[in-house]
């Protein structure tokens, strides 16, 4: 997860993808962050000259929008919901347990590089609140007792 | 184009904003984040005015409203004059040590509750904004609005040395709150975490920008001139110039 | 028996997935595979039934039989009994908590017999991902009556006196929208949909797209054609992964079919549309925001003194509507204005859909006539209270809304009725919540989570937002003094009066609202340092009393830190020095022994 091993062949099938048009940062970002796990330094510049933007535009776009960061995420992001309807079906108790198992706190990743939490607005999945999300699969109907067992799932599959 | 401020009427241009309408005719209208020849921003809220386009009123910024015929405006109403303090208010939490700031509160008799001023922050930036728009004139854009919402702030890239900054300084200049740290110190400046190599006026010998700024500009207007000299004796020279033209013209009518 | 055009429908919206219904479809698939029946059932996978808490939901067709909370291993029971010999799988029958007894078709349930499905007609009824299934009930026959039938002129005048209303939040008419941009002659023009659907708790929007993604796109088609537009954007948010998937899809069917690109149906009329994914910030569901983002920068709003239907995306003319709003239009069209103007209430014609969500009994989706009053919905097709437990206020409108108290649970549920008591319609979602949420705390929530998502352009939005977490944590925390309330109430008139965009503007509302009618709450944690709901932990502290107490040993048996002591048949205690204020006591304690106090209790 070391930047120096960033491959920038990737970036640039990326960015040949899409029209140098200013239109389409937001996607080549979005493409990035989802090959590496986050948006690598040297990729900005690429961009920037890519779409003939200044680099600071690019820095702007990528610490403006959530789904984007500037740091590498570990292989799981375990999102815990806390839309209303999972905060006031104890989302902040769930919240607590997940950091509590993995000791780290929302928005960090393990030393193991292995999970991260990301406290997200409401997933619209409202009606199985409280609702933890992890690599697009929904678990519903969350309690503190089932954390544990969820996580060790994940921890086993690697 | 008549648009009444405060009881006064105004002939106003075609596509202008309320504030510049208020500036050029020195109509007062406190604010932060405007410039003239800079587009309005819309972002320290300060401008706020009530207008009446008619039927209803309500309330606008100065800076970004495009003003119509048969406007009516009111810039000291007790609503407004009310929401200007408590914006001042919210400006003097962010920055308690920020001089500037503090004087405007002092001036607008604001304080702020004890309990929730933090007098040990010493934060000066307000976000007007007018130092990203200054550095994108200059065509250089090395800093911009990062982050957002609370945590929102103006940087360079990473918080590093951006290879963009050429050292002009426009950013330092346009700040009103004097927030961006420019250090001249002998015949080096920092600015952004950046050091550059001062350059002399080859008029009065200061050193007075920086060599990066100087080439930048020469490329810009496409020339190279060994000459170059700093702002103040540019303007010397060129009320010089006009004095000599004007003894000309004098004695020519004689 | 003969099991022809016996349909078998197996929900697969975002709920039920959760529910592994994807898994029970397969099940279904394979375990048909190897049936001797003649005719074997087609198997579908549809888009939300609404009812999402109770998924994953089957519907048999023709027979109108609904299984809810379906298991994979309840596929062989389905198939052998009902697909094979026609009997009801009773204990998979929905339970009606209103009527207290087992109902066959969904539809009879108490939950859905009030609905009057427009903008969610179709799911739940048909394969989102075939055109075809949109088209057998109907799809497209809107367009192709508007491009070989009306003019420009008959179309807006239609969705104009249809009355048609933005669903998005404001309530903006519709026509009167179109209109406008129609009369601009500078092209080109966009038709943009706003599919950032932000408001926690509310995913009406997520369910269209997800499960009828083409009715979406035949309202956008028809109202470029009747402005004159040749391309189009549909903004969906970050999150939405299958909405975005599943409009993807209908794109691009819709282009093979010859809906979109050149020369639709042989009109000679062109339209472009394309998906532009969100980046996850709740600002960019601010119109000129979403533009921005469109644009490729950040989602920073600007002032609207000149409207986006003058000068929108790349500053050109520029339609925009949310999902639901453009799921009405196919319909308006092909019944009539008049149809639609029969719904609802003279200035709030249609229906609405509300996201049914917290501490109600049924959860779900409800599309139900714009005037139909708070009290049916929370009670009616809610089913009251969870647990029966007494029902205290509810929100609406998200962040930007307000919060509603039980004395106007007779409310209206229209745009102007819910302006008036200072809540809004926001995009429809309804927070229900019981004497065990703190208003005082919800207002706080929805503050920190504005302040995160403000954009943090403009200084009312940014500073003031900011300050009045300060504050608010102070009352949460224990900390706060009586002139705390003076200052949010001046700090709530300059947001809403000075700030650049609807999101700063409408921020102090869940402030506003619970100031005005729960100020007694905000005493309560500031002056009696107490905390009712027994949320706020430093304001709460939990005891046994003595007389309720039946000595059950429940509240000890569940305590996580063993603060709970007494013996069987005899009055419990708490310990103060232990007791982490979890609040599991108060939840379990059958006879309901445990009271909440302040925190002076404690000492």
């Amino acid at each position: 997860m070391v930047d120096s091993s960033i491959d920038l062949m990737e970036s640039n099938e990326i960015l040949k993808k899409y029209p140098p048009e200013k239109r389409f940062t937001l996607a080549i970002l979005q493409d990035v962050q989802k090959q590496y796990g986050y948006v690598p330094r040297e990729t900005m510049n690429l961009i920037a000259e890519y779409l003939s933007q200044p680099v600071s535009e690019i820095y702007s776009m990528a610490t403006f929008y959530k789904a984007l960061s500037l740091k590498a995420k570990g292989k799981y992001i375990i999102k815990v919901c806390n839309g209303t309807a999972c905060h006031i079906r104890g989302s902040n108790a769930l919240m607590d347990e997940v950091a509590e198992v993995l000791d780290i706190i929302p928005g960090e990743t393990t030393s193991d590089g292995l999970f991260s939490i990301e406290i997200v607005n409401c997933l619209g999945a409202c009606a199985l609140a409280p609702v933890m999300v992890i690599d697009d699969k929904y678990y519903g109907g969350m309690t503190k007792e089932k954390v544990k067992s969820v996580i060790e799932e994940y921890r086993r599959a690697k | 184009m008549k648009i009444k401020i405060d009881g006064n009427l105004y002939e106003g241009i075609p596509g202008e904003t309320l504030m510049e309408l208020a500036k050029r005719n020195n109509v007062e209208i406190p604010n932060l984040c405007h410039k003239i020849g800079f587009e309005g921003q819309g972002r320290c809220r300060l401008c706020m005015v009530e207008v009446n386009e008619g039927r209803r009123t309500k309330v606008v910024s100065s800076c970004v409203f495009p003003i119509k015929d048969g406007l009516e405006v009111v810039t000291n109403s007790d609503k407004i004059k009310k929401m200007r303090k408590d914006i001042i208010l919210l400006l003097l939490l962010k920055t308690p040590n920020n001089q500037y700031i503090k004087k405007l509160a002092e001036e607008y008799e604001v304080t702020a509750p004890e309990r929730y001023e933090d007098l040990t922050n010493t934060e000066d930036c307000i976000l007007c904004g007018l130092c990203v728009k200054a550095c994108e004139k200059m065509g250089t854009s090395a800093i911009s609005l990062v982050n957002r919402g609370t945590t929102k702030k103006i940087s360079t890239p990473y918080d590093d040395s951006s290879k963009d900054c050429i050292g002009c300084g426009a950013c330092a200049e346009v700040c009103p709150t004097k927030a961006i740290s420019l250090e001249d110190k002998n015949s080096t400046r920092t600015i952004w975490k950046k050091e550059f190599n001062l350059v002399k006026c080859t008029s009065c010998g200061k050193y007075y920008t920086t060599k990066e700024a100087l080439n930048f500009i020469n490329k810009k207007l496409g020339e190279e001139s060994s000459e170059h000299i700093c702002e103040s004796c540019r303007k010397k020279s060129i009320s010089k110039k006009f004095k000599e033209s004007y003894k000309d013209y004098a004695s020519h009518i004689k | 028996m003969s099991s022809e055009k016996r349909k078998i429908l197996v929900c697969c919206g975002t709920g039920c997935l959760a529910n592994n219904s994807y898994n029970v479809y397969t099940k279904f698939l394979d375990r048909l595979k190897n049936t001797s029946i003649d005719v074997v059932p087609s198997v579908k996978s549809t888009g939300c039934n609404g009812l999402c808490e109770k998924g994953p939901v089957v519907k048999i067709l023709p027979d109108e039989i609904s299984y809810f909370k379906v298991k994979e291993s309840d596929v062989d029971e389905i198939v052998e009994k009902n697909i094979l010999n026609g009997e009801v799988v009773d204990r998979l029958l929905y339970f009606d908590t209103n009527e207290k007894k087992r109902i066959v078709s969904h539809k009879d349930a108490s939950f859905y017999k009030h609905q009057n499905k427009i903008a969610l007609r179709n799911i739940g009824e048909i394969d989102p991902q075939s055109i075809e299934d949109y088209k057998e009930r109907g799809g497209y026959m809107a367009l192709e009556k508007v491009l070989f039938s009306m003019t420009p002129e008959q179309i807006i005048k239609e969705i104009e006196s249809s009355g048609l209303r933005g669903r998005g939040g404001a309530g903006f008419p519709t026509g009167n929208k179109w209109r406008t941009c129609f009369q601009f002659e500078n092209n080109p023009k966009y038709v943009v949909c706003n599919g950032d659907e932000g408001d926690p708790g509310a995913f009406m929007d997520r369910s269209v797209m997800e499960g009828d993604p083409n009715t979406v796109i035949e309202g956008m088609i028809i109202c470029a054609f009747a402005i004159n537009s040749n391309r189009g954007f549909l903004y969906i948010r970050d999150e939405y992964q299958l909405a975005r998937k599943n409009m993807q899809l209908a794109i691009e069917s819709a282009m093979a079919h010859g809906y979109l690109g050149k020369n639709i149906m042989g009109s000679g009329f062109d339209f472009d549309l394309e998906i532009v994914r969100g980046g996850g910030a709740f600002v960019c569901g601010e119109s000129s925001a979403l533009m921005a983002s469109i644009e490729g920068s950040v989602g920073e709003p600007r002032a609207k003194y000149i409207r986006s239907v003058e000068k929108g995306l790349w500053d050109q003319p520029t339609v925009l509507n949310n999902v639901e709003t453009w799921a009405n239009v196919p319909p308006i069209i092909l019944n009539g204005a008049d149809w639609f103007r029969n719904l609802g209430t003279e200035k709030n014609s249609g229906t609405k859909v509300f996201s049914l969500v917290g501490k109600v009994k049924n959860t779900g989706l409800v599309e139900i006539p714009m005037g139909t009053t708070l009290r049916e919905l929370v009670f009616d097709i809610g089913g009251g209270i969870i647990k029966d437990r007494p029902f205290k206020a509810v929100q609406t409108g998200g962040p930007s809304g307000g919060c509603i108290p039980k004395e106007h649970l007779d409310v209206s549920m229209d745009f102007d009725s819910l302006n008036n008591i200072g809540s809004m319609m926001g995009s429809g979602g309804v927070i229900v919540m019981d004497d065990t949420t703190c208003m005082v705390e919800l207002a706080r929530y929805y503050m920190e989570f504005l302040a995160e998502e403000s954009c943090g352009k403009c200084t009312t939005c940014r500073e003031g937002i900011s300050t009045m977490v300060k504050i608010l944590n102070n009352i949460t925390n224990g900390n706060g003094k009586m002139e705390d309330l003076d200052l949010l109430e001046s700090l709530s008139g300059t947001i809403k009066d000075a700030s650049l965009c609807g999101l700063g503007k409408t921020a102090p509302n869940p402030v506003m609202t619970t100031l005005k009618y729960f100020r007694d709450e905000y005493i309560d944690h500031i002056v009696n340092k107490k905390c009712s709901a027994g949320v706020c932990k430093n304001l709460t502290s939990y005891s046994i009393d003595k007389d309720t107490c039946i000595g059950c040993g429940l509240c000890a048996k569940k305590c996580p830190t063993g603060a709970i002591s007494g013996t069987l048949k005899s009055p419990h205690e708490i310990s103060h020095d232990t007791c982490i204020k979890c609040g599991t006591c108060f939840s379990v304690c059958p006879s309901g022994a445990v009271v909440i106090g302040g925190a002076a209790n404690e000492n």
